[in-house]
């Protein structure tokens, strides 16, 4: 094996990418329209907003914590962001910073809170998950917004070249962003020295409390970004935004080959983790799955795209003559 | 929705004018639990207000469980009674589940119906008051078959597989179409949410548009999704029947793009089960000889009605469902109940 070819092999998302191009390949010899045009586009759409989900988790995934909130953040600044527009007849681009301000707000709460008190983020999110879903319950009382700017759900519902969906653009910023700052910026290192080994990243100098704190912003800014794009695709501002996004939320980047631990994540493993169950998903439905089964396969599935990878790194973790 | 919740609340305040005079009872103070958010519930707030005004209730609350979860609905209604609610209209978070939860409550002396979806017998609940969901199901299934050419191949998405209901209208359905000579090619469930239904209904239609002629929606949120994906590829050829009335569906109906809806009554079912409850509290029984249905859950049924607004009714289908609950509330006591 070449050098070259050989440090591709050895990257965090060849295993994933591999996974996602021998499952593209399956599901498209079986039924030849899923690789047409339109559900290009509907594959996007999905994928477009569960990356931002998935980045939201494995931004608190990175310093070793998790976040049982990011639904209900996301539900709530969905539904801010609807209920501006529709109630207050706030534009859209005023309505959506505000918007991802309260993401902020939340994301940085659940910071603060861990920060200062030193309880696991789990019971903190864990109570903040339902505090942030109440409030939302109360502003909606259940009852959607539907009174969605016809230029969001414009926005929603074009394309910006081909089969790409306009949602696909923010996702796509954010994503090199995010490798800009895990990789280049020294708050990014700093999540992930904390991540890998708390202790020694406080000898070395750096504030824990303080990245811990920025990790949960970012991860309440992104989870916000998730709940305003969905209310674009959707056309509607719905309370029960957010609800089902723990699995996925966590999946993708263990997929990925992110590290529950902590101190390792990867944004092109996590964005092909999400492409991954994105597939999965659809196949189930376009390969006539029972309803009642529907679970029990995704769950399987699942396990098998993180189970090949695992394989393929402990392979690779074995001494160069053994492979 | 604002417009809907007011014409509901002036059909409410018209069936109070023409009530007989009710044997009000300040100290009542109802629940009206769905199994979860959901925007079919929307009209049991108001006719709980509507209910506590015109029959002299202490309350008619409408309290959301915070998510679709038999152990949190749970713990709501019990913590309603604490609170001292004395009477309960439940939408079974699970048939079988929520059965000792409402045996608890009616011990605690707080009489409980199911409203919406029916509690598996036996149970303590007074009856269920709900739509016939197999029946609307067959229903909308014949007239979407009746709007199909030659060719009757039909797709059925439907809602959550806990809810009690789905599994009758998934028979429904099947029944229908075998009777037609129709073929269920597929059925998709457990998407009466946004997100996994905007993400299967537009992967399915993206795939098999051209192998399907009509499709059925028994649940809320996918009627929406799949008259918006309708309206984006642009189809008219795929005939669809929705069900209830939200103003998404509604609209894809005047445009073309859904053949109609199948209407239930959720204001019936909370108006008409706000002032039963206050009867049952009263001392009125259900009447031995009471003419209840019997579903595939329960012999206690109660039909809140149910019925089919095509292009020619979409602009007064309140009409259809005030007619619905007027009918039934008009007859209701005499009907079902025995009071001394």
């Amino acid at each position: 094996m070449s050098p070259g070819l050989s440090r591709i092999v050895r990257t965090d998302w060849f295993g994933p990418f591999v996974i996602a191009l021998a499952a593209i390949a399956i599901v498209a010899a079986f039924n030849p329209s899923f690789l047409s045009p339109l559900n290009i586009q509907v594959l996007l759409l999905a994928i477009s907003i569960n990356a931002l989900i998935a980045f939201s988790q494995m931004s608190i995934i990175a310093i070793g914590q998790m976040n049982l909130s990011v639904g209900a953040i996301g539900g709530l600044v969905a539904i801010s962001f609807a209920g501006m527009m529709e109630v207050w007849g706030f534009p859209a681009p005023v309505a959506a910073t505000l918007a991802l301000a309260l993401g902020l707000v939340c994301g940085l709460l659940n910071g603060l809170v861990i920060a200062w008190t030193g309880i696991s983020a789990f019971i903190i999110t864990l109570a903040s998950l339902s505090l942030y879903k109440g409030i939302n319950l109360g502003i909606t009382q259940a009852q959607p917004f539907y009174g969605v700017l016809d230029a969001v759900k414009a926005f929603g519902q074009t394309n910006v070249l081909g089969p790409i969906p306009w949602l696909a653009v923010p996702t796509a910023i954010v994503a090199l962003l995010l490798w800009y700052m895990f990789n280049r910026l020294p708050v990014g290192r700093f999540i992930l020295a904390v991540g890998g080994n708390q202790h020694a990243a406080e000898l070395s100098g750096i504030s824990v409390g303080f990245t811990v704190t920025v990790a949960h912003a970012i991860s309440g800014l992104l989870a916000g970004l998730a709940g305003i794009l969905l209310v674009a695709r959707l056309q509607i501002g719905q309370p029960t935004i957010g609800d089902d996004w723990l699995i996925l939320s966590f999946a993708a980047p263990v997929i990925g080959g992110a590290v529950l631990a902590g101190g390792h994540v990867s944004i092109p493993a996590t964005l092909l983790g999400v492409v991954i169950v994105a597939i999965i998903t659809q196949a189930l439905v376009l390969f006539n799955i029972d309803p009642y089964l529907v679970q029990v396969v995704l769950g399987f599935l699942i396990l098998g795209a993180v189970g090949l990878n695992r394989f393929r790194e402990a392979r690779l973790e074995r001494p160069a003559g053994r492979i | 929705m604002s417009r809907v919740t007011r014409v509901l609340a002036c059909a409410g305040l018209a069936l109070s004018v023409g009530s007989t005079a009710v044997l009000a009872a300040d100290d009542s103070k109802f629940a009206l639990v769905p199994g979860g958010p959901h925007p079919y519930f929307s009209a049991w707030e108001q006719a709980g207000k509507d209910a506590a005004r015109d029959f002299g209730l202490a309350a008619a609350d409408y309290k959301v469980p915070q998510k679709w979860e038999l152990s949190q609905q749970n713990q709501l209604l019990e913590s309603l009674l604490s609170q001292g609610y004395n009477g309960f209209l439940i939408f079974p978070g699970d048939s079988v589940g929520t059965g000792s939860t409402a045996a608890e409550l009616v011990a605690n002396g707080a009489p409980v119906i199911a409203g919406a979806g029916c509690l598996q017998d036996p149970s303590d609940a007074a009856f269920c008051l709900g739509t016939d969901t197999g029946n609307s199901a067959y229903l909308g299934t014949k007239q979407l078959i009746g709007a199909l050419g030659d060719s009757k191949r039909i797709v059925h998405f439907t809602g959550f597989l806990v809810d009690p209901n789905t599994q009758l209208r998934i028979d429904a359905v099947q029944r229908a179409a075998d009777e037609a000579g129709a073929q269920v090619v597929q059925v998709i469930a457990d998407i009466d949410a946004p997100e996994p239904a905007e993400e299967k209904i537009n992967a399915y239609l993206a795939a098999h548009a051209g192998e399907v002629d009509g499709i059925i929606t028994t649940a809320w949120v996918p009627a929406v999704v799949a008259a918006n994906a309708l309206r984006k590829i642009g189809d008219k050829r795929i005939k669809m029947v929705g069900i209830d009335h939200d103003e998404v569906v509604l609209q894809a109906i005047k445009d073309g793009f859904v053949t109609g809806t199948m209407l239930q009554n959720p204001y019936g079912q909370a108006y008409i089960g706000a002032f039963a409850l206050d009867k049952l509290r009263s001392g009125c029984t259900v009447k031995q000889d009471a003419p209840l249905m019997a579903n595939a859950l329960t012999a206690k049924f109660i039909d809140s009605g149910t019925a089919f607004v095509g292009a020619d009714g979409v602009d007064n289908y309140v009409d259809a469902m005030r007619a619905a609950t007027k009918a039934l509330f008009d007859t209701f006591e005499a009907t079902y109940l025995t009071c001394q």
